[in-house]
């Protein structure tokens, strides 16, 4: 299950969105400003994500616990 | 420019516009201008002493109300009772512009004049009247006393011939002596009474016993209120006495000591029923004082709330007037053609704005010649001027903080809308300190309106001004919270995670079980014990990724800048070498990170390469890989490519615009031109200058500032400043990359914060069970939920606020933000009122 397609499809989906939201932000005096923060929150979040998720793909190192706790929450 | 919209990306484009502006409708032109606020007026009258200005006679008049309006806001505020002021919003304006405009201001000028006089006078009147009853209360006070002294004196005669043999206290029986001598002679005795201060009696006693040695007869008592004086509020304690004494001249002594020592003396006569008319025409004069003072007390409190409705109003004029005549300081006369010429920079989207406004001024004032407007051509750089509103005003101010942007340039505060609440986030993510800076955002929104109008203290005002940065600042930190897994340091479980964890008594191991936690860390990760180690390597990492595209992101924004002001060369000597520096390098380390990570390695058959000792050997031992240890095949070979790559893109930085730049100088000198400006320009502006006074208002400057720098183009100062170009890029790259691996550093303070924060408070008290444990648990929640506030939110917020600009200022600015400008500051009514 752990593989590199979700990223690339992803990817693909978020520039979709950020496409959306450069052609789709209605003109006005805010126009850039919105798509701006629309595009950025979008690429921001994203790398985010993409990068959590890639160091947990291949890990190095297993967890281990020395004593049998319960799990959290 | 062709834009339909103003955009918060350059700044706006200004135009310097020349006003003519008659004489008659300059007062009402400028009030127009300042409800605007879309001008910014320049001085065109440097050299005058603000004393010999025009309209100095005017502002010394406003200067003059405004001193008034001053005072009598100190009076309101020092009543104990409240004076409401009647709040601006809500009271009748005051129409200053028009046909009865000055009479409006005479008026008010008069009225406040009168306020004052009146004001003060009942000041007056009330400080005497309050002097007065204070002295008479004394009076009374004395004549009680005294008679009480008299009334002792006779009842003692009859004990003394007792207590005459008793030889412990012998001046007192030569006193008594006195009194039963006195007694019969019917107190034929002089005395002397008064008031003192309470602190003073016993040195005036010994001072008199000394002088007098000993021949006086002395009683004194208390006097129980104590007196406040009107004007400090201080309170006095002050005591009767009476001096009995024989002989003008030891009276005479007695007198003058008692001055010394600042008592008061009031004249008694020895006469019981004089003294009984005495006190009662005290007391009936003490009456109508009484009752005096409570009418000037309550006149002068109506005088007050009859100022208070018209307080405010009265402020808003004065302050406008004031403005106003300041600014038409700042006007030429040209006395000719009898108007008043002035010029300001307005934004070039709001001309029709302003043809309107002047127009609208015309029509209030009634007079039918309109000002005209006119565009100036000038070389000098216009103010930045940035449309805000409430929402992106914040994140506008504290990019400003940094620096103005020059005029028209990238603004970096459009981006920082985004990237600066990330950032932050990335430093401080947790879900439940992200939602409670978020509702606290939340409420400082929905308060809005009503806190707009408050004077909000300094610390509460901050935070409110920034309300909308906080609001996203929360609103990422719960998605970063979610991607690091922590809320309030526990973590939640909402997938399958990817490790089990077979039962064992001692260490237990995770095995995998083929999923994939697909959003955000694992929980498997919480409470383990190389937890950290894992986390702190993704986050390092993380940090280094986001560092290097937000630096990249920066760098890119040159280019805009370099397009628009139509500089090529600074793209390819600038720009191309930086990238390929910064990219062939760090570019590379991220590449080299998400590729580590991609691959499966146990599937490989070599160990995986430390990243770390991978750069630091690409750089000392270039073209060495070991094979055990590669990242890849053809490594050492691309890694030399990249290496001289960077190493060519130096001095390409270092020579390629000066040289450039040499040639155009060149060229310059070829073609015969000898400094710049003056000697072209000379003949050319004589023949101008005769056009001129024959031309109705051509599109001359007034002022020809000589302020112009003519840039030298000295070669030594091209290269120098290009060496140190290149070399803050340079050092800059390596050290901004290490300097992003704070997002690493300070997330991990804060989620061992959190942690401990946990471990240390409530975790200790969930095991108790009973009365006494609910109510410790409960106290220990309180004491958690306000540690978890004050020092993990406020707190760690601040650090991490202050981190993620540091970020935004020195990093990422530093790759492409001149600042050169300044800042557009129109004559703005509204404005005046914020400076206050």
């Amino acid at each position: 299950m752990a593989s590199i397609i979700p990223v690339i499809f992803i990817l693909a989906m978020i520039i979709g969105l950020m496409a959306c939201g450069y052609l789709f932000v209605p003109k006005g005096p805010h126009q850039t400003t919105i798509r701006t923060a629309i595009m950025l929150t979008l690429a921001s979040c994203y790398l985010m994500w993409m990068v959590t998720y890639m160091a947990q793909l291949h890990p190095l190192i297993t967890p281990y616990r020395s004593s049998s706790k319960g799990e959290s929450i | 420019m062709g834009d339909d919209y103003p955009t918060l990306f350059r700044s706006e484009q200004m135009s310097l516009m020349q006003f003519l502006i008659p004489t008659e409708v300059a007062h009402d032109t400028v009030a127009e201008l300042g409800e605007l606020g879309n001008v910014e007026f320049k001085d065109l009258n440097p050299a005058v002493n603000p004393f010999q200005r025009s309209f100095v006679g005017e502002i010394r008049r406003t200067e003059e109300m405004a001193r008034r309006v001053r005072f009598f806001e100190s009076q309101i505020q020092k009543e104990k009772d409240v004076v409401p002021i009647r709040p601006l919003y809500n009271s009748a304006p005051l129409v200053t512009v028009g046909p009865s405009a000055a009479h409006n201001i005479d008026e008010l000028d008069v009225t406040l004049a009168e306020h004052e006089t009146r004001l003060v006078q009942m000041n007056d009147s009330y400080k005497t009247l309050s002097e007065r009853t204070r002295e008479l209360v004394e009076a009374r006070h004395v004549l009680r006393e005294t008679a009480v002294f008299f009334e002792k004196a006779e009842t003692q005669q009859t004990d003394i011939r007792t207590s005459f043999d008793d030889s412990s206290a012998p001046l007192l029986q030569h006193d008594d002596r006195e009194q039963q001598y006195l007694s019969t002679v019917q107190f034929d005795l002089e005395f002397v009474a008064g008031t003192i201060d309470r602190t003073r009696i016993s040195t005036f006693e010994r001072v008199l016993w000394r002088v007098l040695r000993g021949n006086l007869y002395m009683n004194h008592t208390d006097i129980t209120e104590p007196f406040v004086d009107p004007a400090t509020g201080t309170e006095t304690r002050k005591n009767v006495f009476i001096i009995f004494a024989h002989g003008d001249a030891l009276l005479a002594k007695i007198r003058k000591v008692a001055e010394s020592m600042g008592a008061t003396l009031y004249p008694i006569d020895a006469n019981a029923d004089k003294r009984s008319d005495s006190l009662r025409e005290v007391t009936a004069r003490l009456e109508d004082l009484e009752t005096v003072l409570y009418n000037t007390g309550v006149n002068r409190r109506s005088e007050l709330l009859r100022i208070g409705e018209n307080l405010a109003k009265w402020q808003d004029v004065v302050r406008k007037e004031k403005a106003i005549y300041e600014t038409m300081n700042l006007f030429n006369y040209d006395v000719r053609r009898k108007t008043l010429v002035a010029e300001g920079w307005v934004p070039t989207r709001d001309l029709t704005m302003i043809h309107m406004a002047l127009r609208h001024a015309t029509e209030e004032s009634g007079t039918s010649i309109v000002p005209i407007l006119q565009e100036l051509r000038t070389n000098k750089t216009p103010p930045t001027f940035t449309r805000t509103n409430k929402f992106t005003e914040g994140f506008q101010t504290i990019m400003d903080a940094y620096g103005i942007a020059t005029y028209q340039e990238v603004n970096p505060g459009l981006f920082a809308i985004v990237t600066f609440p990330f950032l932050f986030a990335v430093m401080f993510g947790d879900i439940g300190h992200g939602l409670i800076i978020f509702f606290a955002a939340l409420y400082m929104i929905f308060k809005e309106k009503k806190w707009a109008k408050q004077e909000l203290d300094e610390i509460l005002g901050q935070f409110f001004y920034g309300r909308y940065i906080i609001l996203l600042m929360g609103m990422f930190s719960v998605y970063t919270g979610l991607m690091y897994n922590d809320i309030f340091s526990k973590s939640l479980h909402i997938w399958h995670s990817g490790w089990d964890f077979p039962e064992s008594d001692g260490v237990s191991y995770a095995v995998s079980n083929g999923h994939m936690y697909p959003f955000g860390v694992d929980p498997a990760w919480h409470g383990a014990d190389n937890g950290l180690v894992f986390t702190n390597s993704y986050k390092m990492k993380m940090s280094i990724v986001l560092g290097v595209i937000h630096m990249t992101f920066a760098l890119c924004l040159q280019l805009p800048n370099h397009i628009r002001f139509k500089r090529p060369l600074d793209i390819y000597a600038n720009f191309i070498p930086q990238m390929i520096f910064l990219q062939s390098i760090f570019g590379y380390l991220v590449v080299c990170i998400l590729y580590k990570w991609s691959i499966d390695w146990s599937t490989r058959d070599t160990e995986p390469p430390s990243l770390l000792n991978m750069l630091i050997a690409m750089i000392l031992s270039p073209g060495k890989v070991d094979a055990a240890s590669q990242l890849y095949t053809g490594q050492g070979f691309i890694q030399v490519v990249l290496l001289l790559l960077a190493a060519v893109c130096v001095p390409w930085m270092l020579c390629m615009k000066p040289y450039f730049q040499w040639k155009e100088m060149q060229m310059i000198q070829g073609q015969g031109y000898v400094g710049l400006g003056h000697r072209n320009g000379g003949p050319r502006e004589s023949a101008d200058e005769v056009l001129e006074i024959e031309e109705e208002g051509n599109g001359r400057v007034i002022v020809e500032e000589m302020e112009e720098e003519h840039e030298q183009h000295d070669f030594s100062e091209v290269v120098i400043h290009q060496i140190i170009h290149t070399i803050e890029f340079c050092l800059g790259c390596i050290s901004h990359t290490a300097s992003y691996l704070r997002l690493w550093a300070l997330s991990l303070a804060h989620a061992q914060l959190s942690e401990v924060l946990w471990s240390m408070t409530i975790e200790k008290f969930l095991g108790m069970s009973g009365i006494f444990g609910t109510i410790a648990l409960v106290m220990v929640v309180v004491f958690w939920f306000s540690a978890t506030v004050f020092i993990l939110c406020i707190m760690e917020g601040l650090s991490a606020f202050l981190h993620a600009l540091r970020l935004h200022w020195v990093e990422a600015n530093s790759k492409h933000y001149q600042g050169e400008g300044y800042l557009f500051t129109p004559l703005s009514f509204a404005k005046l009122d914020e400076k206050e």
